[in-house]
């Protein structure tokens, strides 16, 4: 890199890295990022319209596949060979790595939920978990640049859990499909509203991607740049400016500093020759995950940072949250036998059920503090490794129950917002290590009440819309059965939360670390809570918004 | 030989393939020399397949009306997986060895057809290369068709046993009667289930499960059961059909919800 006299550092590629190096770069600033995974390309490695019967056991997932042949990420998954994680005893926990150029936003759902002024500011009305150091106006036009820059599809619906957009920033959504519009109807004769989903997948053309053609799974990534991810869009945009180096198969060990204590640079591990490589730089964003920040972090201890690197306050790896989640899925006879048609859509959610209970939790109606919302499933989708339902006999007889039940279940899953808790946390192992040496991250969980309580008022909830829709659906797993394992969403943040104080989180509002000025995090690691809309539209908005901070101080010589 | 959907650039072009009448006779899906060499050799060369030998069964019972199971000591399969980061635009063709043997293969493909029989335009399973895929997925290294292969092994080795203690024969060499008279037998799981076929149905369960879908995801199949996606659209998603509109409306209305109807903009 002797030739290229970069300002800032990024370690890694994913939702936070790359909007950070598209911003900076963007104002002028030279970037080098630093990805651990391999170089990957959409455009030439989408598995596009590729069927089941192609892949391997029909596409079923496996362990070396864990969301099926065709899932976008490569080398990785719930496992990485050689870079194991552990779990304390008692503690079950999931974590879910991408070893690849754009990390996880390649198979991302692509949902995108705005949090509100109500999200950011928990504690203020329950005094619990904790508040995030600013207010829902100051990021509200920054939603609105992110959404703008990475199209996404919705509508304002004007509900007291959905925050507008600005007049002309989202895309059209899709039209409902059937399944999507009977649960509509069921839910509303409960009072719950179904509105449009809002997911980061054009409609409409934007930039050089093109508008969704309405076929091949988002998950399995999307080559014409219509499902957003880092490798179609900000990468690329980086690039073309000039100002960004990538170098991938960079595995970050620690965070170096001098003798004073002021970070300097970063050590690495060039997996091609597995050797240890030194970088120096005046600005370090950290955006490896929020587990692997704060495992770089933890891991970067010397004499002036003997608790790890930026964590005086003792939070670095605290205040571990994960969404909560369950589902419920029922055969629904009406649905049975009805008229096909092509029920791809955009292979998501056109419509979902947004938190419906502001009120009833500000009235203290609920025994459970914070809300969620249902993504809701049941369509004619692409037949695969497996067939549904209770099948009985051979022949003609039998086939004709597989047409009957087909695109007849639906289903709910519940995504909501945990609360931190002291057991949710993760460390540093002391006895493991990777295969390049690096000392691994172990996990320690456990759900509270608060979850388990709300979990149960979801899935009473669901099967009240289930029973509703003429389903029989049977007794109820209890929550702790039906809650779904920690890290199991794949929501992961909180480990180097931002807060107003350096005594109780590790970064400021812009994800500067308090202890060490030129360090900055901006993966999901820096939330302070964890509202049930999933996190990467905010992660996104952050990094656009912190960037901007931080070409600011480095225009000023402030840095 | 390339998989259905990869000659091609659309599905739509695998659909016009012409089917071959004769499963003995037709191209399988990955690897019909070792179906034809299984089917041949079920007749007149037991020793052509290197597969591993038949597992030996034990039985239980020696009547029919007496519980019995094959006790299966199957060899681990040490494959490799397709691993981590698999060419998925080309993926693999054999991604491990097969393992089921002539006489399996065999059973498997008379099972198939009596599971999904050939209905007007639609083949049967065996000339969609259902065993095939069968063997391909009991064949596999992880650890959820591991379990797989032992539940479907066994009952291919139970209904070889029920066939010798009811027909003194192998299934495969009984008349079309007798073999439905035990899948009759089998073929249903629920509380008027006799004892002592409680475990096998539960067994030819998974298999008719297996069956069916790789069936269903077949060119063929799809086009059976009606899946009109993977197709691009250009322009706006147009949603449900005036038709897919009528049934919505009149199940709304069965259901007492047309007042809560969502509005379509």
């Amino acid at each position: 890199m002797d030739d290229f006299a970069y300002e800032v550092l990024i370690v890694g590629s994913g939702a936070g890295g790359a909007m950070a190096a598209y911003e900076l770069t963007r104002q002028g600033h030279k970037v080098l990022l630093l990805e651990a995974g391999r170089n990957y390309d959409p455009k030439t490695e989408t598995p596009m319209f590729r069927p089941n019967s192609a892949a391997p056991l029909m596409g079923a997932s496996t362990p070396d596949k864990d969301f099926g042949f065709y899932d976008s990420t490569v080398d990785g998954g719930w496992q990485v060979p050689g870079e194991p994680y552990t779990k304390a005893e008692g503690s079950d926990f999931l974590w879910w790595r991408a070893r690849m150029l754009g990390g996880r936003t390649n198979h991302w759902g692509r949902y995108s939920l705005r949090f509100s002024e109500h999200d950011f500011k928990g504690k203020s009305r329950d005094g619990l978990g904790a508040d995030w150091p600013f207010e829902y106006n100051d990021i509200a036009p920054w939603y609105d640049k992110t959404e703008a820059l990475i199209g996404v599809c919705g509508t304002n619906t004007g509900l007291d859990d959905m925050p507008p957009s600005g007049e002309g920033i989202l895309q059209p959504p899709p039209t409902p499909r059937v399944p999507e519009l009977l649960i509509a109807a069921a839910a509303k004769k409960h009072g719950i509203t179904a509105v449009p989903m809002h997911r980061a997948v054009l409609t409409k053309p934007l930039d050089s991607r093109a508008a969704c053609f309405y076929a091949t799974p988002c998950g399995h990534g999307c080559s014409i740049g219509a499902a957003f991810q880092t490798t179609t869009s900000l990468l690329p945009m980086a690039q073309a400016t000039g100002n960004l180096r990538i170098i991938t198969d960079a595995m970050v060990k620690t965070v170096t500093v001098d003798s004073s204590g002021k970070v300097t640079g970063i050590s690495y591990i060039d997996k091609k020759t597995a050797t240890e490589q030194q970088l120096n730089a005046r600005v370090i964003i950290l955006a490896a995950s929020a587990c692997e920040s704060a495992r770089i972090l933890l891991n970067s201890k010397t004499t002036t940072h003997p608790n790890g690197l930026a964590n005086s306050s003792g939070q670095v790896g605290r205040n571990l949250m994960d969404s909560t989640g369950a589902g419920l899925s029922a055969l629904v006879p009406a649905l049975m036998n009805r008229p096909r048609y092509n029920e791809d859509g955009h292979t998501a959610n056109h419509l979902f059920i947004p938190w419906w209970g502001h009120k009833a939790q500000a009235n203290k109606e609920l025994d459970f503090p914070r809300g969620y919302h249902f993504e809701l499933g049941g369509r004619f989708s692409e037949p695969g490794a497996y067939v549904g339902g209770n099948l009985q006999g051979y022949g003609p007889a039998l086939k004709q129950q597989v047409r009957a039940n087909y695109g007849a279940y639906v289903s709910f899953a519940l995504r909501g917002e945990m609360l931190p808790n002291e057991h949710c946390y993760m460390d540093i192992d002391p006895e493991v290590k990777d295969k390049w040496g690096i000392p691994v991250a172990r996990f320690h969980w456990q759900w509270s009440e608060h979850e388990l309580k709300q979990v149960e008022h979801g899935l009473k909830t669901a099967k009240a819309i289930l029973e509703t829709m003429g389903a029989e659906v049977g007794e109820l797993p209890a929550a702790e059965d039906a809650i779904k394992k920690g890290g199991e969403i794949i929501h992961e943040v909180g480990t180097t939360r931002m807060g107003s104080s350096s005594a109780d989180s590790v970064t400021n509002q812009w994800g500067q670390s308090w202890d060490c000025p030129n360090l900055f995090v901006m993966d999901g690691g820096v939330f302070a809570s964890n509202p049930h809309k999933n996190c990467t539209l905010t992660i996104m908005t952050l990094a656009m918004r912190n960037s901007a901070w931080l070409a600011e101080q480095l225009k000023a010589g402030k840095l | 030989m390339k998989k259905p959907g990869f000659m091609h650039t659309t599905a739509g072009d695998d659909l016009q393939r012409d089917p071959s009448p004769a499963y003995t006779n037709r191209l399988s899906r990955r690897d019909s020399l070792k179906l034809l060499a299984a089917l041949a050799a079920s007749t007149m060369l037991p020793a052509l397949s290197g597969c591993e030998p038949v597992p030996t069964t034990t039985q239980t019972g020696n009547a029919t009306g007496t519980e019995h199971w094959p006790e299966l000591k199957l060899p681990a399969i040490n494959a490799k997986g397709y691993g981590k980061d698999p060419n998925l635009i080309m993926p693999p063709e054999a991604p491990w060895p097969l393992t089921l043997t002539p006489a399996q293969l065999t059973t498997l493909a008379l099972l198939s057809d009596i599971l999904v029989p050939q209905e007007g335009d639609s083949p049967s399973a065996s000339q969609v290369q259902v065993p095939s895929v069968v063997d391909e997925w009991v064949s596999a290294p992880y650890p959820s068709q591991q379990r797989d292969r032992l539940t479907i092994l066994s009952a291919l080795a139970w209904i070889d046993d029920e066939a010798q203690l009811r027909f003194n024969g192998q299934f495969s060499a009984l008349t079309a009667k007798q073999q439905l008279a035990i899948v009759d037998d089998i073929a249903y799981d629920n509380e008027n289930t006799p004892l002592q076929f409680q475990r096998i149905a539960k067994a030819f369960a998974r298999l008719r499960n297996l069956v069916l879908a790789a069936y269903f995801c077949t060119p063929q199949g799809i086009k059976d059961i009606g899946y009109l996606g993977n197709v691009p659209i250009a322009g706006v998603y147009p949603g449900p059909t005036a038709e897919a509109y009528a049934h919505l409306d009149n199940t709304l209305a069965q259901l007492g919800l047309t007042e809560f109807a969502y509005q379509v903009a």
